[in-house]
């Protein structure tokens, strides 16, 4: 019991505001669940999913196709939130993002090279559950050995490192995508795409379990570290002043989002701005402290990915659109909002 | 028990900036260190307070080697005020000070927040600013946050006995002259309560008014240390700035 309470002792430092606010998010999630759920290309009523109908085929579409995309966009959407505050927070910079770091792009360029290079020499089951995912962690996890090479450790003076070789692997993954896009086949060319823009379509739990299962566990290992970011605004040797071993905590934040986007990254394609955008809505609504920002922020991306899935599904039923090309209308003008505010830039 | 460094050295790209330097911060003094721009008293601060290690040489903290201490001890013993970085996010004046409240290992207590802020506000002259945002202050008052927030690292309840040692890197930058005394009467009360300080400061004056020793360093070299009677002589001081300084004893006051 008390290893539960310690884990839980981060939230101390929010206020009481900022727990009402959470547990609204939360709930906020839990409706967005249910519509998601509910609505698509085959309705069902919100009951028919807590009661549900004998009908078979229905059963099918709810059970074994609805609730796994719609799961795996939450999940999705947490890591994307989760890793976005949490990478602003270490670059103590509010336009960091999982992709500013290069290891989205790296993520995407050990994707597409399987897409184009191996799918038709391999089976699609294992193509899908196997060889896609585990070459876009190790595209993202090939770019942090590059990030931990070339910072030496995530040294003291690592950050600017980081963000320059964040933008080197973003220009040398978008050379690579370009030429397996040039030389990829029609129905090549035409998954490439697709996955280029983000879609949650395909889902299964067969997929999309062992996935969920990491994702967790990395998200749950990160969250306490809060109080240490909030530390670390001060300054990276203020923070280790205060206690803080800095060197630990970057491992922390990096590994971790390393995980969680590379995972996502593979499950569901480049889905761009939602790890810009939800931290400084939760900012927004309560405050700048980690220990409220962290969990809102995956609470928060949750819902807002769920909610662009089901846009996604709904705007031009029965047919679909990519959910990236919604979020990145969405997060695009916001992003230049940002610029044109902060000036800071 | 006091911060000890032996013969200690620092040199970076083949470039001496410490050389040799020994000296003892005690408990319940103040130790001021003085010198020219470049001389390499904001590097002693560094050292001493583990932010990096000294080429050559120890650093003892109640006889224990600063390197068999953990980051997480070193926070306990020692409060450190340097110049500080900009914050990006919009922390409220409160938050920034709790920072200083170190709530792992002071199990003893962990519920006098509330109490040690009050007070701790009060002696820093923030009290008015607590529900402020951080960002919108003037450099002044930001400074007096930090100072706050330096103080609340070394808050302990009145019977503790625990040996603490504040650092302070110019803390009186940007005050006005109200703010700078006050602050200083502040860390000659805690120097008499017992916690042991070393402070840089670039006024002669402050110094001579409120050190027990006063330290003169120059081009990386410690070139005169004891009470600031013995240390303050006209040509020596002449000599280190580069400029004619004369010595008035009454009122007491060095002018250039």
């Amino acid at each position: 019991m008390t290893w539960f309470l310690n884990y839980f002792s981060f939230l101390k430092h929010s206020t009481s505001q900022q727990i009402l606010i959470s547990v609204l998010l939360i709930f906020s999630l839990a409706i967005i669940f249910l519509l998601s759920v509910s609505f698509g290309s085959f309705n069902f009523s919100i009951l028919e999913f807590l009661y549900p109908s004998e009908s078979s085929i229905q059963k099918t579409v709810l059970f074994e196709i609805r609730i796994p995309r719609v799961l795996l966009a939450g999940f999705v959407g947490a890591s994307l939130g989760l890793s976005g505050a949490s990478l602003q927070g270490l670059f103590r910079n509010p336009l960091a993002d999982p992709g500013l770091i290069g290891v989205s792009a790296g993520a995407a360029l050990g994707a597409a090279l399987v897409i184009v290079l191996g799918s038709t020499y391999i089976p699609a089951y294992i193509f899908n559950t196997l060889a896609l995912p585990i070459s876009a962690v190790a595209g993202a996890a090939l770019v942090i050995s590059l990030l931990y090479f070339f910072t030496r450790g995530f040294g003291y003076q690592g950050i600017t490192y980081m963000l320059l070789i964040g933008i080197a692997v973003n220009a040398f993954a978008s050379v690579g995508i370009g030429i397996l896009t040039f030389i990829s086949t029609d129905s090549e060319l035409r998954g490439l795409t697709f996955w280029t823009m983000g879609s949650f379509g395909g889902a299964s739990w067969q997929i999309i379990l062992p996935a969920l299962m990491i994702i967790i566990l990395s998200m749950l290992w990160m969250i306490p570290s809060s109080r240490k970011l909030d530390l670390l605004q001060l300054g990276e040797p203020e923070a280790y002043r205060l206690g803080i071993d800095v060197q630990k905590l970057k491992f922390k934040v990096i590994v971790s989002s390393a995980i969680t986007v590379g995972i996502s990254v593979s499950l569901s394609g480049m889905i761009g701005f939602v790890g810009l955008v939800v931290p400084h809505l939760v900012r927004l609504l309560g405050g700048v402290n980690h220990s409220y920002l962290l969990p809102a922020s995956a609470f928060l991306g949750a819902s807002l990915m769920m909610g662009a899935d089901l846009l996604s599904r709904l705007l031009i039923a029965p047919a679909e659109l990519p959910v990236g090309l919604i979020t990145s209308a969405i997060g695009a003008p916001f992003f230049l909002w940002l610029i044109f505010r902060s000036r800071r830039i | 028990m006091s911060i000890k460094t032996s013969s200690i050295s620092y040199e970076i790209n083949n470039k001496n900036i410490l050389k040799d330097i020994s000296l003892e911060v005690e408990l319940g003094e103040i130790l001021c260190v003085l010198g020219p721009n470049g001389a390499g008293k904001s590097t002693l601060l560094n050292l001493l307070s583990g932010d990096f290690k000294p080429s050559s040489g120890e650093i003892y903290f109640d006889g224990k080697n600063l390197n068999d201490i953990s980051i997480q001890e070193r926070s306990f013993m020692r409060s450190v005020m340097a110049q500080s970085q900009a914050i990006v996010f919009d922390f409220s004046v409160k938050e920034i000070i709790e920072m200083g409240w170190l709530d792992k290992g002071l199990s003893g207590y962990a519920d006098k927040f509330q109490e040690a802020l009050d007070e701790i506000a009060e002696e820093a002259s923030v009290k008015d600013l607590l529900n402020e945002k951080f960002n919108v202050l003037s450099g002044g008052e930001q400074r007096r946050v930090h100072f706050a927030r330096t103080l609340l690292q070394t808050w302990r309840p009145s019977n503790s006995s625990d040996p603490i040692y504040l650092l302070l890197d110019e803390p009186t930058a940007n005050l006005d002259i109200l703010h700078e005394k006050k602050m200083m009467q502040k860390i000659k009360e805690k120097a008499a309560d017992g916690i042991g300080v070393m402070i840089i400061l670039h006024d002669i004056n402050v110094a001579a008014k409120y050190s027990d020793k006063v330290a003169i360093f120059k081009d990386g070299q410690l070139k005169d240390i004891g009470p600031p009677s013995a240390v303050f002589d006209e040509e020596k001081l002449s000599a280190t700035y580069g400029l004619p300084m004369k010595i008035n004893e009454n009122p007491y006051r060095i002018t250039y």
